[in-house]
């Protein structure tokens, strides 16, 4: 093998460091003009870093409308839809990957088939069920439908059959039972998986936009992806504050990835695994 | 015996939501998209009413042309993009790491906050304008107009979620014995050959993955063309999606709405269908 000058590797940094810059400009535009004087949008030479801060665009915009409200709406429901699908998931990831029993194939093939039920598809007849439960204006009615996602479970089954079926069985034979076997010895080697699950999760519960705003009509259950709309389409409101907005809802799920991302290193293969 | 309990006791709860949530309301949409419901009087069998008076209307099939062509576009774009970069961070240059990381910020952004920053982004004075104008183009009205709307709505699809597959191909490639390019490369094959003998059929698999999520993730958006353009210049962006929900919650016509769902339920299966004979030597999941 012929090696090359290992020199030659440091002109690769230019285009790629001008690419990911390139793909990263949205960004940095929304998290600079959260900034700005609100007079100064499209002017013909934008400053990246403004002239002047303005970080009390942040507190004005939460005052302009119930954002407060709105962001812990969308927290209590995306944290219940994490754990609804870290919980249920994995029971259902694990008993797929690990139990035989009479239908097991065809079990996993109607969960993956509803990967082509998404709620837009189901819009009406859910939206009927939701309302003859009396769970419109409710948190339940916003989570409900959203608790377990066929792809969490594809997710978790290919993480566990990835664990190795004689340590299930060693501890069966120490007389040790179901759910201290889940609990004990396939949860802690599934983490990576975890993380990726929840994060998945939240982040998606995070984004739900036709489903609250087809059952929730009060401002008390409002999430924040409906404030916000209403609060972009009011023309008062000055385009730095919607972007403030707009920063404020990017924290919890980049602070989320964070906080999982040494996890989320090692599960990130997973998500697009291989039987 | 015991042990097959357990495993239906596992799997249970979830297959009890999915018949509650997801296949029950489909049965429920196929009756409806039978009938005539406004949610004050009950439901009333008009047989293929529905279907047949929406194949005549032609905002419908404005917008299930506008599905099937942003289906298709998204689809292929998230695809090759998603490869390029991997590609591009999979190579040994220093900071390639860190570059994915940033890159994959785009997939950390609530759509909603994609949306309205594109919105401003696309604006006849903003910033996609202004890099543009160096290179001689005037002044694109890419929201308002006919030919630019759509492919605009193309574009901020790409860009939010092409950094997710992004990281699924960069699994794929980080996968592949270094073995086999060495082989390949005392052979001769360097480049293009060998992307196409070793790389490709390699991260085939993944490929497939990518395909089949990034097609049915076209399928069902909503929030894109509702928020960046409304569904216009005209109807030319409103989607499938879009007009369920016009038609159930604006006009409350639950059973055209029901029909339109089992129009775009039949659009995603049939997808679906052909990426699998498209793919089947790719034994299944």
């Amino acid at each position: 093998m012929k090696r090359r000058l290992p020199g030659l590797r440091w002109l690769g940094l230019p285009p790629l460091a001008g690419l990911t810059l390139l793909v990263l400009l949205p960004v940095l535009w929304m998290l600079s003009t959260s900034f700005q004087a609100s007079e100064k949008m499209f002017q013909l030479a934008m400053d990246w870093i403004p002239r002047s801060w303005h970080p009390e665009n942040y507190p004005n915009a939460l005052h302009r409308a119930p954002f407060p409200l709105f962001f812990f709406n969308s927290i209590v429901v995306s944290l219940v839809v994490m754990a609804g699908n870290v919980v249920f998931c994995t029971l259902a990831g694990y008993g797929l990957a690990k139990f035989r029993f009479p239908g097991d194939r065809f079990a996993l093939l109607a969960i993956l088939s509803t990967l082509m039920l998404p709620l837009e598809v189901t819009l009406v007849p859910t939206f009927l069920i939701v309302h003859s439960l009396g769970w419109l204006n409710t948190y339940q009615g916003i989570f409900a439908p959203l608790l377990v996602d066929a792809f969490g479970i594809f997710l978790m089954r290919q993480f566990v059959l990835g664990v190795p079926t004689d340590y299930l069985e060693a501890a069966r034979i120490d007389g040790a039972g179901e759910v201290r076997i889940l609990w004990r010895i396939v949860l802690p080697q599934c983490k990576p998986a975890l993380a990726v699950l929840a994060l998945f999760a939240y982040r998606d519960s995070w984004d739900q936009f036709l489903w609250p705003l087809a059952v929730v009509s009060r401002d008390e259950y409002r999430t924040y992806p409906l404030g916000l709309v209403r609060f972009a389409e009011d023309y008062g409101n000055p385009q730095t504050e919607q972007m403030a907005v707009a920063v404020m809802a990017t924290v919890p799920v980049f602070v989320l990835f964070l906080l999982l991302q040494r996890l989320l290193k090692r599960g990130f293969g997973l998500t697009g695994l291989k039987g | 015996m015991r042990l097959r309990l357990w495993g239906v006791a596992f799997v249970l709860p979830a297959l009890l939501f999915f018949a509650f949530f997801k296949y029950g309301p489909m049965g429920w949409a196929f009756w409806l998209s039978f009938t005539s419901y406004d949610m004050l009087s009950p439901p009333r069998f008009v047989g293929i009413d529905n279907f047949a008076s929406l194949a005549a209307d032609p905002v419908f099939v404005q917008s299930l042309q506008n599905t099937l062509g942003y289906i298709v576009a998204s689809t292929l774009l998230i695809t090759l993009a998603a490869l390029l970069l991997a590609l591009a961070v999979s190579t040994p240059v220093p900071g390639a790491r860190a570059c994915m990381s940033a890159i994959f910020l785009t997939n950390v952004m609530p759509i909603i906050a994609v949306c309205l920053v594109w919105r401003f982004l696309l604006h006849p004075h903003g910033l996609v304008n202004q890099l543009l104008a160096p290179f001689g183009a005037g002044r694109i009205d890419w929201l308002t107009s006919d030919t630019t709307a759509m492919p605009a709505i193309v574009m901020v699809t790409v860009w939010r979620f092409a950094p997710y597959f992004m990281v699924v191909f960069v699994a794929a490639l980080a996968a592949i014995p270094a073995e086999y390019y060495e082989a390949a490369a005392i052979d001769g094959a360097r480049g293009l050959r060998r992307f196409r003998s070793i790389t490709l059929p390699l991260i085939l698999p993944q490929l497939f993955f990518v395909v089949v999520v990034a097609a049915l993730l076209s399928a069902r958006l909503f929030l894109m063309p509702y928020i960046v353009t409304g569904g216009g210049p005209g109807g030319a962006t409103r989607v499938l999606s879009m007009l369920i929900y016009e038609t159930g919650f604006s006009y409350l016509k639950m059973g055209r709405a029901a029909a339109i769902s089992v129009v775009l339920f039949a659009i995603v299966l049939a997808l679906t269908l052909a990426q699998m004979k498209l793919f089947m030597r790719d034994e299944e999941a």
